[in-house]
């Protein structure tokens, strides 16, 4: 570590137990990288474990809540922080580069997929739902939508098969059953209301609603109970009966909220009563779905592609057509709702999805080709770029913690493989 | 009191002395009294009764005074022959004799005047040398000669030397021929003024001065004088001066005086020299034309070079004067007295006054502007957002040039006629193309029907308009338009002498979305639907009187507005508000009132061939774009030649448009560019149009000549679309 030039005072500590190093305090170069500072963590540990296991590891450096990518000097200007003081750096273990598993070539492009467990539900443009395995083996192809696929999400999965709904440009959502031994998905409810196509679903958390977004620019709320009968006894006559008989009973929205200017392109629960909607009207808007009313509406500057919620970090990530992520904190009281922005997508976000099991890590798709998983404390640089899309990228999920999923133009369904170390971590500990 | 006192006893001395010179010495008392008397009555002006002599104590004290007063250095000389006074007079006579006492000469009284005092001799003062021969010097009283003193000879005057030890301080004077000894004093004075001091040794010329009335201020009075009563009391007099001065001023007869400038008074001695003076034109002078220096043709005995071969010569001869390159030959002599009279030297000279006289003597004045100060203050680009910037989309599908594209009104769904014969439904927000229909044709336009309760899309193939429901967008509208075209019932008796023919699409056509042909004569040009969405124009340039006709939707009926042709008609556009149809030709728009029928309005378009219209959503703005790659901007309400010309493109524009809600509008070119620019127009009708060209979008590839062939604006949001003969149509955000 010896070079000329100014020194800074380091701390090193981690909260990852099996790494933790004395609280010494170091003098490092001020222009030292991640590289370097690995080295030195590496040569720490070797020497306190002293059985001679000589394991490198990759770590990554947290200064001041922002991950180290410049040199340690420029890094603390950007933060403001002064040279003089001692510097805390945490490090952790570098996120492993997601995988690619399989691609899954499909008959037409892919407007929307979601995974639940070891399936993957895909809506296409060629108006099917599709069932895979996360092997790639097509379990289901649900046929009854007129138009393109738009949207799907599970409802619920079982073993033995389960349910999910699709949402579609011919104005319908239709609630599917499956069954897996079968190998068959019969519709089970047809949900009727929206004016033009529908462009998003959100299940609630407690699956007995979702919430629908269309182009009409209205957010409708539907019921995922058993119906009542005399609604069902009323809806199927005249000449239209067996055209409805083919999707099913007719479901009629339990509430409508209307308020967006423009058409609604995503929705995300927030909590059992909150929902929130992107809009190209510039706007997000939540709602209080008990009393249906509009809560909060926040502003940007471009159209809104897509909006994902995180239970762990309670914040908002949203994709516009401006290519930045924005990440909004729905509960600060301040005027500025825009928590960071994430930028380096070259063009529209077509699609954000949150981890479920990490706080800090969420996937973005882009039309530019490239699926983006981020840290939020790296707002400057993704973590990885899943390149290698020949076509624009349409939507992502993340729905089972270890897979990234992600489908667009040019007809596959990519899987990632993802390994959580704040999960995989324990597993370590007690294989040791 | 006591310095009081002091003053009555002056004035009182004084007039006693006056009384001794005046009188003879032996006054009566009577006298005396009288002049006590006055003394009294003098003195009461001063002291009141206070001097008036009372008893015989207050002499006593005065006595004491004046011996006091001695101290001065004064003697009382009581043995002075002169009068004595008597008790009564008192302090008074003894105060006067102190004065007397300082006169050099005490014996003064013996004459009878005082200017007579140096009476030494009796001729006066005479030179004296008149005497030299005399043993005299003037006469007595008694006319006797006064005799001057023995004069002693050598040996005496020698031992007198000798002798006498006052010698050396004898004088003789002159006047009396006495000798004279000096005293000790007179030596003295004369020691001084040898020295150059002053004559009096005691005098001391650089006594301490005392300073009674200095600049410090004193705590004791200069005199102890208590203030008078009258300086308690408000003057009357001074109190009558100033209600004087305040009267005046009151009716302005005295004015306050003037500030006095202090300021030094110069003046500018150039300064008239702006204004006109004769000298000017001097200064101004522009020199007579010079002559040209003479050379060496010019030369009695020239080079031989310059001398003239035989065809020079002759060709010299042959010319007419005014072409010949000089006015002379050069000639050889041999000796400067050789050369003859020049004989054109009168004419030249002539010649040379006519151009001095004749001669434009004029400055030219050059205008010293920047370019800069030329171009107005235009707002940057940057605080003029949104606007489109990057390329965001590509829609590919199609094989061969796209010559039009129309956006559906919500936004959702685009339109795109090529050249490949198709016509390609797009999905805006991903690219899919949905539906693409074999038109078997060229499809030169293309326009959405504005109206959002059908669902229709006009497009142009050849000859023909093929109204086009596509079933894309709400279920419901696309149905009921179905359901609106089929409720048509041809009218029993259709009399129509338009060579139109509608028909309604059957079988695989009317499968594939397409409802109505509408064929036409003549190659049809353009498309465009009246905002409401019924009604529909199409242009035929090649129509001749039937190169524009509207069609309307509903009754299946067509017309023709114009009975005779105006010229080539490139565009018509309707008015999104009013009655209004724009007919583009060549070179003019004429703006009609379809209600009454008569031409409102002709724009002179200032270009040469007109290529494109669009018309701002409220109406009183219309931008052309022309082939010469002009977009010119009219204010329809300011005036008929355009507000603003545009030239960013290099080479011939194809379309123009405005978005509907944001103060846009843009141009496509054949250069493959497409141009943004900021057109913000104010609802106040002083404040003119403000235009900003604010983006160069670049994407389209140049192939045959051409480059970006159509643009449109997204109805929402701030993007554009725009089509190009590289096969693709790019959305820009």
């Amino acid at each position: 570590m010896a070079s000329s030039g100014p020194h800074v005072q380091a701390k090193f500590f981690t909260k990852q137990p099996q790494f933790a190093v004395s609280e010494d305090v170091f003098s490092v170069p001020a222009t030292v990288t991640t590289l370097e500072l690995n080295d030195l963590i590496n040569g720490l540990l070797n020497s306190s474990d002293g059985d001679g296991e000589s394991s490198r590891r990759e770590f990554d450096f947290l200064v001041e809540g922002e991950f180290l990518r410049l040199p340690l000097n420029s890094h603390m200007q950007g933060k403001g922080l002064t040279a003089e003081r001692v510097v805390s750096i945490e490090f952790l273990l570098r996120q492993p580069a997601p995988e690619p598993r399989t691609a899954i070539q499909q008959e037409d492009w892919i407007s929307s997929v979601q995974g639940n467990r070891d399936c993957i539900l895909s809506g296409s443009y060629d108006s099917t739902v599709q069932v895979w395995t996360r092997a790639g083996q097509n379990l289901v192809s649900a046929t009854g939508h007129t138009e393109p696929v738009k949207a799907v999400a599970w409802v619920k999965q079982e073993a033995i098969g389960g349910q999910f709904l699709s949402a579609s440009q011919d104005q319908l959502i239709v609630l599917w059953d499956w069954d897996r031994d079968g190998g068959t998905a019969v519709p089970r409810l047809c949900c009727r209301g929206h004016a033009r196509s529908v462009d998003c679903l959100a299940i609630h958390p407690t699956a007995d609603r979702f919430a629908s977004g269309s182009w009409d620019k209205m957010v409708k709320l539907w019921s995922l109970g058993e119906a009542e009968e005399d609604e069902e006894e009323e809806r199927p006559r005249g000449k239209k009966k067996a055209k409805h008989d083919q999707l099913g009973p007719t479901r009629t929205p339990l509430m409508t909220l209307q308020g967006h200017g423009e058409a609604v392109t995503s929705v995300a629960w927030i909590n059992d009563v909150t929902l929130c909607s992107a809009s190209w009207d510039h706007t997000i808007r939540t709602w209080d779905v008990e009393a249906g009313v509009p809560k909060e509406t926040l502003t940007g500057s471009k159209a809104f592609h897509a909006v994902a919620y995180s239970n762990l970090s309670h914040l908002l990530a949203s994709g516009s057509s401006d290519r930045h992520v924005r990440l909004w904190d729905l509960r600060s009281q301040k005027g500025v709702l825009v928590e960071s922005t994430l930028t380096a997508h070259q063009g529209w976000v077509s699609a954000v999805a949150w981890s479920p099991t990490n706080q800090h890590h969420l996937v973005s798709a882009s039309y530019d080709k490239t699926l983006k998983l981020w840290d939020t404390r790296s707002p400057r640089a993704p973590l990885y770029n899943m390149s290698g899309h020949r076509e624009k990228l349409l939507c992502a999920d993340w729905s089972i913690p270890d897979l990234l999923i992600c489908g667009g133009a040019e007809k596959q369904l990519c899987t990632f493989s993802y390994s959580d170390l704040l999960t995989s971590m324990p597993d370590r500990q007690q294989g040791n | 009191m006591a310095s009081k006192r002091k003053v009555g006893e002056a004035k009182l001395e004084k007039e006693e002395l006056d009384l001794f010179v005046d009188a003879p010495p032996d006054d009566d008392d009577d006298e005396d009294e009288e002049d006590g008397d006055t003394s009294d009555s003098e003195e009461s002006v001063y002291s009141g009764l206070e001097e008036e002599p009372s008893s015989s104590e207050e002499e006593q004290e005065e006595d004491d005074d004046s011996s006091d007063n001695g101290d001065d250095g004064t003697e009382e000389t009581p043995d002075i022959p002169g009068p004595t006074t008597d008790d009564t007079t008192g302090s008074a006579g003894t105060s006067s004799m102190e004065r007397l006492d300082n006169r050099p000469q005490p014996d003064e009284y013996e004459f009878d005047s005082s200017d007579e005092e140096d009476i030494r001799n009796t001729v006066g003062n005479i030179p004296m040398e008149w005497y030299n021969d005399y043993p005299h010097i003037g006469y007595n009283l008694d006319g006797k000669k006064i005799m001057k003193p023995a004069k002693g000879d050598e040996l005496d005057e020698f031992l007198n030397k000798m002798d006498n030890p006052d010698y050396w301080r004898t004088v003789k004077d002159k006047t009396t021929g006495e000798d004279v000894k000096l005293t000790d004093e007179e030596l003295d004075i004369i020691q001084q003024i040898q020295k150059g001091k002053y004559p009096e040794k005691a005098y001391n010329p650089y006594e301490p001065y005392i300073d009674f009335f200095t600049h410090e201020k004193m705590i004791h009075p200069v005199t102890n004088r208590p203030r008078d009563k009258r300086s308690f009391i408000p003057s009357l007099v001074e109190k009558e001066k100033v209600s004087k001065l305040v009267h005046a001023i009151k009716m302005g007869w005295i004015k306050p005086r003037k500030a006095r400038d202090d300021e030094p008074k110069y003046y500018d001695i150039w300064e008239n020299d702006n204004q006109y003076s004769p000298d000017k034109r001097y200064q101004t002078h522009i020199p007579a034309p010079k002559l040209k220096l003479p050379g060496h043709e010019e030369s009695y005995n020239p080079p031989p070079e310059y001398l003239p071969s035989e065809e020079e010569i002759l060709a010299w001869n042959q010319a007419d004067p005014e072409d010949r390159r000089q006015a002379f030959l050069s000639r050889k002599y041999d000796a400067l007295r050789k050369v003859p009279a020049y004989a054109g030297f009168v004419k030249e000279r002539f010649e040379r006054c006519l151009d001095l006289y004749l001669c434009p003597r004029q400055r030219k004045m050059r205008a010293n502007v920047t370019a800069e100060d030329l171009i107005p203050k235009l707002p940057k680009p940057r605080d003029l957002q949104p606007f489109p910037t990057t390329l965001s989309v590509v829609y590919e599908g199609h094989t061969d040039v796209v010559r039009c594209i129309s956006v559906e009104p919500t936004g959702q769904w685009l339109v795109s006629g090529s050249d490949d014969e198709m016509l390609r439904f797009w999905e805006v927000a991903t690219g899919r193309c949905r539906k693409v229909l074999q038109l078997g044709g060229r499809v030169r336009s293309v326009a959405w029907c504005p109206n959002t309760a059908v669902c229709l899309v006009a497009a142009v193939v050849d000859s023909t308009v093929i109204i086009i429901n596509p079933s894309l967008g709400d279920k419901l509208v696309y149905h009921s338009t179905d359901n609106l075209l089929n409720t048509y019932e041809a009218p029993e008796s259709l009399e129509t002498k338009l060579p139109v023919e509608w028909s309604a699409a059957e079988g695989r056509d009317y499968d594939m979305g397409i409802r109505l042909r509408i064929s036409h004569p003549k190659i049809i040009r353009q498309v465009t639907w009246h905002g409401k969405g019924d009604y529909f124009a199409v242009v035929m340039p090649d129509g001749g009187s039937m190169s524009v006709l509207i069609h309307q939707l509903t009754k299946r009926r067509s017309q023709n507005p114009f009975r005779k042709s105006k010229g080539l008609v490139q565009c018509v556009l309707f008015h999104p508000i009013r009655p209004f149809l724009f007919v583009a030709t060549q070179r003019y728009v004429r703006v009609y009132n379809l209600l009454k029928q008569e031409l409102t309005k002709k724009l002179m378009a200032n270009c040469k061939w007109v290529s494109s219209m669009a018309v701002h959503p409220g109406g009183d703005n219309l931008i052309i774009g022309s082939y010469d790659s002009r977009l010119s901007w009219f204010d329809m309400d300011l005036s008929t030649k355009p507000y603003q010309t545009l030239r960013h493109h290099k080479r011939a524009l194809r379309q123009v448009c405005y978005h509907k809600k944001y103060p846009l509008f843009a141009s496509a070119s054949d250069d493959g560019t497409v141009v943004i620019s900021h057109g913000m127009v104010y609802s106040d009708l002083l404040q003119n149009p403000l235009i900003v060209p604010v983006k160069i979008l670049r994407g389209h590839k140049v192939t045959q000549n051409l480059g970006a062939l159509d643009c449109q604006f997204h109805p929402t949001q701030p993007w554009i679309f725009s089509s190009g003969a590289d096969t693709t149509v790019r959305l820009y955000t």
